[in-house]
């Protein structure tokens, strides 16, 4: 019994740690079991969480937003005065209080675009916020075509189709401004109407694109006060060397449009007589005078071995311009009683840009404009003929250095030189034409620098 | 007016002259293997050049190259007019494309899916949500989930262009950030489908892919790829903004070179000859 008593004892004894890790083994199992189902439950959240997640990450991805800041220093050889305008062309003129010198802020741009990928929409807005506040400069709707998407559709407030400059962005151009001519035909660049564009991306029409829209040709900001559009286009192609890694770029531009006159004076300009005709009938109000030009654009872009891509760039438009008197510049048909003064023009401009390897870019313009190619300088001011400042040819030569610091800043060094016609040394001195009897002093100095993000 | 001048040359030439042969490469994912593999082995044997190759997508490496903080930029797909047309404007160039091998975009499945092959049109309408169901492909009865790249992917914008007919990838289509990512996830998902470079095809399984129902089916393999019997056939390659001279003329030379071919092969892409 006794024996018996033993046995059962170490048997109990040596049985116990084997229930007990039996019991453990049960434990261990549930425990892992319920750790996996935790573990599923919370793999479970984390993609509950990264589909919310993913919500935010597509919108982000739609919605960008872009800008570039552009802030310089200015210095011309004169001063500015009530004579004559100095910088009018180099960001607007310096002001009259005989200062000579300036710091700007040129360009703060701001643009929101929100990209809809599956109805290849595109809503794209635009401000420009200097020292002289807030302004619009781009508003507008684009709406590609889901077929073949090559074509689009765009409404709003956007660049004026027309050469190449205009269109250009003041982000990636090489000059601190666009030159005389674009200036005086497109003030602000932009223009209220609808376009539509071929532009394909795969394909054997890559190579060719138009744009052709119908504007209010009222200026950018401005109320239509007419029913009648301007019509803008332009027809391109490029044809690559990819050989030589090389490329002729080419355009021409049509402009057919009107503007209605605000006041009874008409001026039309007579090439024989070389004076200004004046028409003033009160019946003249609201008639309606022609703005036409023509245009050429071409660019040939190729390696300089060592050094980096160069380009030669240039620019032939001509035509007739509906002006004011001090100005052969865009008339401005929402301010009242401006006689308009009727004049044949032509401009161009002819660039040389050399990129040195990724950093370093140098640059050289010329541009002229001759906004009434029926009259000579010297002719300009003769008595009774009613020219004015706005018939004087101008040209600059401009030269700069570009630095890029990284990619997202660069600072511009660039000093053009302007000459105009000198006008008839009969001019009296009381007359707002004398200063201009001699090259007025008016070359500007522009040290900028740029910032954009992204790129 | 002179001393304008002569601090614009002094500020444009002073750093060119100090300029050490460092060459950076940025851009597609589907090359980062292939490009770290020649790098090393270039560096090896020319210690006085830096190559720094970094990935990030076909998109952002030309990017890269139109914002000038890349060299070289290696793309799984040419480049688009939109973006010729920026570098045009940043650089006066279009660009030098340079073809560095070729690849077959693989169709990857989980190893215990049962579909051996697909046709392009069936590869199609399962992309662009047409075909939901492994059945409907000769497969088990389970949904299909896809897997693709992210949009800054030149694998992405070559499969949606060349097989999609450039249709939408269905909304289901979850977006991987690279490669690696995409074969992970197949791996892991018997009901998964995905796409990428050949050299990426590790721990699944490809599909053998049919031109149309009358072909043969193929593999992704060299034969069928350099002899383009393989439907979903590319090229690879590399941009420069300019006519590569000095260094960096040296170093794709060399990777055109029988040499840099070799590379093409050991790392799973097939040479161009």
């Amino acid at each position: 019994m006794r024996v018996q008593f033993r046995i059962l004892t170490c048997a109990i004894f040596f049985a116990l740690p084997l229930f007990s890790q039996e019991e453990t083994a049960d434990t261990a199992a549930v425990s892992i079991e319920e750790q996996l189902e935790q573990q599923r439950l919370h793999n479970e959240s984390v993609n509950e969480i990264l589909l919310d997640m993913k919500s935010y990450i597509d919108l982000a991805r739609k919605l960008k937003f872009s800008g570039y800041m552009q802030t310089q220093y200015q210095s011309s050889n004169g001063l500015g005065n009530t004579a004559f305008p100095i910088g009018n062309f180099a960001g607007g003129a310096f002001p009259t209080s005989n200062v000579g010198s300036r710091f700007q802020v040129r360009r703060g741009r701001f643009k929101v675009q929100y990209e809809n990928d599956l109805t290849f929409s595109q809503y794209v807005m635009q401000f420009d916020i200097t020292q002289n506040g807030l302004g619009i400069k781009d508003a507008y709707i684009n709406i590609k075509d889901p077929w073949v998407k090559s074509w689009n559709m765009r409404m709003g407030v956007f660049d004026r189709p027309f050469g190449f400059e205009v269109a250009y962005s003041s982000n990636f151009r090489e000059t601190p401004e666009r030159s005389r001519m674009s200036q005086t035909l497109f003030p602000g660049e932009r223009e209220l109407g609808a376009m539509i564009e071929f532009a394909p991306e795969v394909g054997d029409w890559t190579n060719y694109n138009l744009k052709l829209g119908v504007f209010n040709g009222v200026l950018p900001t401005a109320n239509e006060n007419d029913n009648s559009k301007d019509i803008i286009g332009r027809a391109g192609f490029i044809v690559p060397f990819e050989e030589t890694n090389a490329a002729f770029d080419a355009g021409v531009s049509v402009y057919r449009g009107s503007v209605r006159n605000t006041s009874k004076f008409i001026h039309t300009f007579n090439a024989d007589q070389k004076q200004f005709i004046v028409d003033s009938a009160v019946t003249n109000v609201g008639l309606t005078y022609d703005r036409n030009y023509f245009g050429i654009d071409a660019q040939i872009i190729f390696d300089v071995p060592h050094l980096g891509g160069a380009s030669v760039r240039g620019e032939y438009n001509f035509g007739s311009q509906p002006g004011a008197a001090g100005t052969n510049t865009f008339y401005n048909p929402s301010a009242a009683n401006t006689p308009l003064y009727q004049r044949e023009f032509y401009g161009f401009y002819v660039s040389l840009l050399q990129n040195i390897g990724t950093k370093h870019q140098l640059v050289l313009r010329y541009d002229v404009l001759d906004p009434n190619t029926e009259i000579e300088g010297s002719e300009i001011g003769a008595a009774g003929k009613s020219t004015t400042i706005g018939d004087i040819a101008f040209s600059t030569i401009g030269a700069g250095y570009i630095y890029h610091l990284d990619d997202n800043v660069k600072f511009v060094f660039y000093y053009e030189m302007v000459k105009n016609e000198t006008v008839a040394q009969s001019v009296a001195s009381t007359s707002t034409l004398a200063p201009y009897k001699s090259d007025v002093k008016d070359d500007v100095f522009t040290f900028r620098i740029q910032y954009r993000f992204p790129f | 007016m002179k001393r304008f001048i002569a601090t614009l040359l002094l500020f444009t030439f002073t750093p060119s002259l100090f300029a050490a042969d460092v060459i950076t490469v940025k851009g597609s994912d589907t090359m980062v293997i292939l490009a770290q593999r020649w790098a090393e082995l270039y560096m090896k044997k020319n210690p006085n050049v830096t190559i720094q190759v970094t990935g990030g997508g076909s998109g952002t490496g030309i990017s890269a190259l139109i914002n000038g903080t890349t060299d070289i930029c290696n793309a799984s797909r040419p480049m688009k007019p939109g973006e010729k047309q920026k570098l045009k404007h940043r650089f006066s160039s279009l660009g030098v494309e340079i073809k560095t091998a070729k690849d077959g975009i693989a169709l990857y499945v989980h190893e215990k899916n049962p579909v051996k092959e697909l046709t392009v049109q069936q590869i199609k309408d399962i992309y662009t949500g047409k075909i939901t169901n492994w059945k409907q492909v000769g497969g088990s009865d389970a949904r299909i989930i896809l897997y693709s790249r992210e949009n800054n992917s030149g694998t992405y914008v070559y499969f949606k262009e060349n097989v999609l007919d450039d249709e939408d990838y269905a909304p289901s289509c979850q977006n991987m950030p690279g490669t690696a990512a995409l074969v992970n996830a197949v791996s892991k998902d018997p009901n998964g489908i995905g796409y990428g470079g050949a050299a990426y095809a590790k721990g699944i399984r490809d599909v053998a892919v049919k031109a149309d129902e009358g072909a043969p089916a193929m593999m992704p393999t060299a034969e069928n790829v350099k002899s383009g019997q393989y439907p979903i056939t590319r090229f690879l390659y590399m941009y420069v903004k300019s006519k590569p001279t000095g260094a960096m003329k040296e170093y794709i030379d060399w990777i055109l070179s029988e040499e840099g071919q070799s590379i093409v092969t050991k790392v799973g892409y097939f040479p161009l000859r």
